[in-house]
């Protein structure tokens, strides 16, 4: 567990924002992965930063008012990716790399599920194919979003 | 949620509180969704909250604007004369047209005038540019760059150069947000043409279906009538085109007919759309001279606020 500050943290789950509504051409649109729930994740496993529920619960706010859905919609969800990895995040942790992609995959679809029942709840119409494509990249970004935190946070305590 | 692993005390003692927390929060994160979808009792809350994410907006739409400025600066010269000479012909088109026109607004309000009908409102059209932010895609709402600075007030239609597109939503300084007719919340009062016949036509929460509810058994509707705005609630003035019918049925053992309708705005494909400013004749008896007159809607009322 490292003390650095929460200054990071803040910079990349902004930046995960700003991702999630950065136009992308409609052909790939589909397959934008859930930003700000990987990086949430990824501090949560590694420095346990964004680790309480308030805080999930809170970037979820956030989220729902910029995306403009239904307030809450994001919030439960990422209160319950946090929940989850909070209980096993000591085996999610010592995963090699491709395991651990497949858990984080694992986690993200059940999410989707989630999601699933609170738009069915709230309207009509089912969500096309393309609903189950962000946890599939989700899974193939996982490593790469690692390496390149886990890089900018090293050179982040060397500099200091 | 299996077993905790490897579990110390503390580690138990946490997980436990850990649960109690979670449902905390889940049953706040539920009734959050539940007010916010059910009544409007946190709308205020929503739009002052929304106000602060305004520079998110702006984060994303500052490197799309330089790329177009750099692009505008490339651009070849013989390109952009080509252009002019387009848009002048256009222009020389639209006048003429524009000529007869108001020949028509002339003997129309002739006729109005001899038919003593009243309550009429001016209008004025704000051309706005599609933000480049791209929200959650089962929001059905689009950004765009016009806000509270240039006068946009919330339920203003909003046009493409086609048809209706939808109504302005949240106002922010600078910006607006739109919910698009396709959104499953939104309800249009409209008119089905040439049959006259009233109904609501309902967002389907896909963007090329609308669907019209509650239209009479014997209602005179087939496949490719036009579907305009019936100005009723007094939001929309009347007779702008809204879709084209593809289809209606009329199940047996029901009480009403339903037909399914295509919008012929092209939706989130636009560039540019227009918002039709409502001017209220009692605070602005000053009229601009691009001033439109179109035709009579009632007292500005709010039939229903579509705000998620």
């Amino acid at each position: 567990m490292t003390r650095s500050g929460i200054g990071l943290p803040a910079l990349t789950l902004v930046l995960a924002l700003l991702l999630t509504i950065v136009p992308l051409p409609e052909a790939i649109a589909d397959w934008r992965p859930y930003w700000v729930a990987l990086v949430l994740i990824y501090w949560h496993l590694e420095t346990r930063h964004l680790q309480s529920l308030g805080a999930a619960f809170t970037i979820g706010l956030v989220l729902d008012l910029t995306t403009g859905t239904l307030l809450g919609r994001h919030a439960l969800s990422l209160l319950i990716i946090n929940f989850l990895i909070g209980r096993f995040r000591n085996r999610i942790r010592f995963f090699p790399p491709w395991q651990q992609a497949l858990a984080i995959g694992a986690l993200l679809f059940n999410d989707r599920i989630i999601q699933l029942w609170i738009l069915g709840v709230v309207q009509r119409g089912w969500p096309d194919w393309g609903w189950w494509l962000p946890p599939l990249t989700g899974l193939l970004i996982w490593p790469w979003l690692f390496l390149a935190l886990d890089a900018t946070r090293s050179r982040r305590r060397a500099a200091r | 949620m299996s077993m905790p692993s490897p579990a110390s005390r503390s580690a138990m003692l946490t997980g436990v509180t850990g649960t109690a927390r979670l449902m905390f929060y889940a049953l706040l994160a539920i009734s959050l969704m539940a007010l916010d979808h059910r009544g409007r009792y946190i709308d205020r809350v929503r739009a002052w909250a929304e106000q602060a994410v305004e520079p998110v907006f702006w984060a994303i739409e500052l490197p799309f604007e330089a790329a177009d400025q750099l692009a505008d600066q490339l651009r070849e010269r013989n390109w952009l004369n080509r252009r002019v000479t387009e848009l002048e012909q256009e222009l020389a088109d639209n006048r003429s047209r524009l000529g007869l026109l108001d020949d028509l607004r002339f003997e129309n309000d002739h006729l109005r005038a001899l038919l003593e009908v009243g309550g009429r409102t001016s209008q004025r059209l704000i051309a706005a540019e599609i933000g480049s932010a791209d929200l959650n895609p089962f929001a059905h709402r689009i950004l765009v760059q016009r806000g509270r600075a240039h006068g946009i007030r919330p339920g203003m239609p909003v046009l493409d150069d086609q048809a209706v597109i939808g109504q302005v939503d949240r106002v922010f300084q600078g910006m607006s947000r739109v919910v698009l007719i396709s959104d499953p919340d939104h309800a249009l009062p409209v008119q089905v043409l040439p049959g006259g016949e009233r109904t609501i036509a309902y967002g389907s929460g896909s963007l090329d279906l609308l669907r019209l509810t509650d239209l009479p058994m014997n209602a005179a509707v087939r496949p490719g009538d036009l579907v305009v705005t019936s100005g009723i609630g007094g939001r929309f003035p009347a007779g702008l085109p809204v879709a084209r019918i593809d289809r209606i049925e009329r199940p047996a053992g029901r009480a009403f007919a339903t037909a399914e309708a295509t919008p012929l705005a092209r939706m989130e494909r636009n560039r540019i759309v227009l918002i039709l400013e409502t001017v209220d004749e009692s605070d602005s008896p000053v009229l601009e001279a691009e001033e439109e007159q179109t035709s009579p809607t009632s007292a500005a009322s709010a039939p229903e606020e579509t705000g998620r």
